[in-house]
């Protein structure tokens, strides 16, 4: 039976009354603060990998409070490194590097933290009530749509992949459907006939995404730290400065903070976009808008911290709108919250609307909490937590081994899956090495999964004619056009790169 | 280089269509019809471009957003070399390790070995964070929530 969504926001608010599910979020925030604080090594992507063998055993709302705690707050935290080291902690928090580095190196890094602290913790809150808001306004049009319609979703977010992989979208489409390829291995669901199995029972039920999102992630992000020797061969700013100075800026830029967390919304909700470019939007946006900005943007300016800081956060929120509501992730995060959701028993998407709405609002409570609690943490441990940025690559490197191993280890505890994450590693490395964008085989991977079941169903109930549904038209021609577009926007920029030289 | 590994990417799309062919339609058609014939026609046009040249000037003409973290070693080409090899041997002595010994006695040696010869810490750090593994690889794992990691070949796994 179908619940209002009044009382399935208040039921969500209920599940997550409880200890454990409080004490998990409490965990998750932990983790997702260290993650946003330690050096490079440790992104969301490879601490979620870590985590999804082991909380898809747990009961869904506390998996969902460790899960959502730690990433939701993964982006308040993050500009430790930008500020203390000049590196960027990671995606979306690449444009503070510009003017957290001066700011950190003329003594005003307390100050550039406790700026992101707060535009982070207004930019996750704005996200969370966007999150909220859209799901009694999506739902009328959500239930329009079946599976065919859900095909065509994918197969959208998929296409989008060639404009997500930058100046090489061949390369991302490539790794798209080594995704997609991956995704196949093992026996299928429908028909039950085994697809590149070679007689190897491991091989049965597919290879698993943890394992392959641990290599891909985990092997070359500590590399990085073992080439860079981080901490040894670089020292970072000095920790001085006020933070209550940056909440102060960041109340006076209510505005900025406002308009940069929409950015962030939107470019978490279009498909497409994603988190490489949130921070360069609003930063963008912020050099052009601000007073003086052209000439002070780049060196030291707090806004140049704000802008980005605040659209980083915002943006989890949009990707969970689609996450949540379409059932397509926007990124390597939330395709393996989608892989987590699976494994509980939960389609994300209108099927998830229909029957688990108070599952979706626990979702919601737990962002804006987890994100309440992120800054509170960031302010009352911003010294304690700097000297985890300054952690040497000596004690990281092992770290992420130990989780790595650990990790692909006791997905099934067979030596094989040894074998896999050695693979997926040497893999994934190449991968970034030859500009084969890891995220793409992710999504491909996840989404692989998702397409078949909802092009078996179309095929089954309607054959080909779901090809004719005014519905699946208008998608197919929305995804066309934005493909069409896309690309013939990097075409012209290239010819004009080619007249310019 | 680039090219020999787009090779592979042809090499696994083929050889998917290859085994593939014979299974009924509803089983190919994910992987034959929606993944390996679109990977092989889009990497064999990657690796001609990439064996004519005109793929490198293209992409470096070319705009726009990177998905993923561009690779940039920061160091001189040797010692990327060296310290590439040199980490990619301590993973996969790790896992073989685990595959010998296993994952209790292995990942404690390793993280203590990875200090102390790698990484050039002091003895006592080193024991330490060996020790910390330790405790949460028994101590967490093994002792407080009950889950038996495998012994290792040596000690009949």
């Amino acid at each position: 039976m179908e619940i209002s969504l009044i009382d399935a926001a208040i039921k969500g608010f209920m599940n997550i009354l409880h200890l454990k599910v409080f004490l998990a979020m409490c965990v998750g925030v932990s983790i997702g603060t260290f993650t946003a604080v330690a050096p490079q090594g440790l992104g969301m992507p490879l601490v979620y990998a870590i985590m999804l063998p082991v909380v898809i055993k747990w009961e869904p709302v506390t998996g969902i409070a460790l899960l959502i705690g730690a990433s939701s707050v993964s982006a308040i935290c993050a500009a430790y490194l930008p500020v203390l080291f000049g590196i960027p902690g990671g995606s979306g928090s690449q444009a503070t590097v510009l003017d957290g580095y001066p700011m950190g190196k003329r003594g005003e890094a307390k100050r550039a933290l406790g700026a992101s602290f707060m535009a982070g913790g207004m930019g996750c809150l704005i996200g969370t009530f966007t999150l909220a808001a859209a799901i009694p306004a999506a739902k009328p049009l959500i239930y329009l749509m079946g599976s065919p319609e859900l095909f065509v979703v994918v197969l959208w977010g998929l296409s989008m992949v060639a404009v997500l992989a930058g100046r090489r979208p061949l390369k991302g489409l490539i790794a798209a459907a080594f995704g997609l390829l991956l995704a196949t291995v093992g026996q299928q669901e429908q028909s039950g006939i085994m697809r590149f199995v070679f007689d190897q029972p491991y091989l049965l039920d597919g290879i698993s995404v943890s394992i392959i999102a641990l290599a891909l992630f985990g092997i070359p992000a500590a590399l990085d730290l073992a080439l860079m020797r981080l901490g040894v061969e670089q020292q970072p700013a000095p920790l001085t400065g006020k933070l209550f100075d940056g909440v102060k800026d960041t109340i006076r830029e209510w505005w900025l903070v406002v308009r940069c967390s929409f950015i962030g919304v939107w470019v978490g909700i279009v498909p497409g976009i994603g988190s490489q470019v949130v921070d360069w939007f609003a930063y963008g946006h912020a050099a052009q808008s601000c007073k003086g900005g052209a000439a002070t943007f780049g060196t030291g300016d707090v806004r140049g911290v704000i802008a980005p800081e605040s659209a980083n956060d915002a943006k989890d929120g949009g990707d969970l709108v689609t996450t949540l509501l379409l059932g397509f992730p926007q990124g390597v995060v939330t395709a393996l919250f989608i892989v987590a959701l699976l494994a509980w028993g939960y389609l994300p998407g209108p099927e998830m609307i229909k029957k688990n709405p108070e599952v979706i609002y626990s979702v919601v409570w737990i962002q804006g909490i987890s994100g309440i609690v992120g800054t509170l943490i960031g302010f009352g441990l911003s010294t304690q937590l700097a000297k985890l940025a300054q952690v040497r690559y000596s004690v990281m490197v092992p770290i992420i081994f130990i989780f790595v191993l650990m990790g692909a280890f006791s997905v099934t505890r067979d030596p094989a899956d040894l074998l896999a994450v050695v693979g997926f590693g040497i893999l994934g490395y190449l991968m970034r090495r030859f500009g084969y964008p890891r995220p793409a085989m992710i999504l491909g991977l996840v989404l692989g999964s998702l397409m078949e079941r909802y092009l078996y169903r179309s095929m089954a109930s309607y054959g080909f004619t779901w090809l004719a549904r005014p519905a699946v038209m208008v998608l197919l021609i929305l995804a066309g056009t934005s493909f069409f577009f896309a690309v013939r926007g990097r075409m012209k920029s290239a010819a004009r790169n080619d007249d310019d030289s | 280089m680039t090219a020999k590994f787009t090779l592979f990417f042809v090499a696994v799309f083929a050889g998917a269509v290859w085994w593939g062919w014979e299974w009924p339609y509803i089983a190919k058609l994910m992987p034959v019809y929606v993944a390996a014939i679109p990977g092989l026609v889009l990497s064999v046009i990657q690796l001609i471009g990439e064996a004519s040249g005109s793929e490198v000037s293209r992409a470096k003409r070319a705009e726009g957003i990177e998905m993923d973290d561009t690779y940039k070693a920061g160091v001189d080409k040797k010692t990327e070399m060296r310290r590439t090899l040199t980490y990619f041997a301590w993973f996969i002595g790790g896992a073989a390790g685990i595959w010998l010994l296993g994952i209790v006695i292995t990942l404690p040696l390793l993280v203590f070995l990875y200090m102390l010869v790698e990484g050039r810490e002091k003895l006592i750090p080193s024991v330490i964070m060996a020790a910390c593994t330790y405790g949460m690889i028994w101590g967490l794992f093994e002792y407080t929530l009950e889950m038996r990691w495998p012994p290792g070949l040596l000690f009949g796994y």
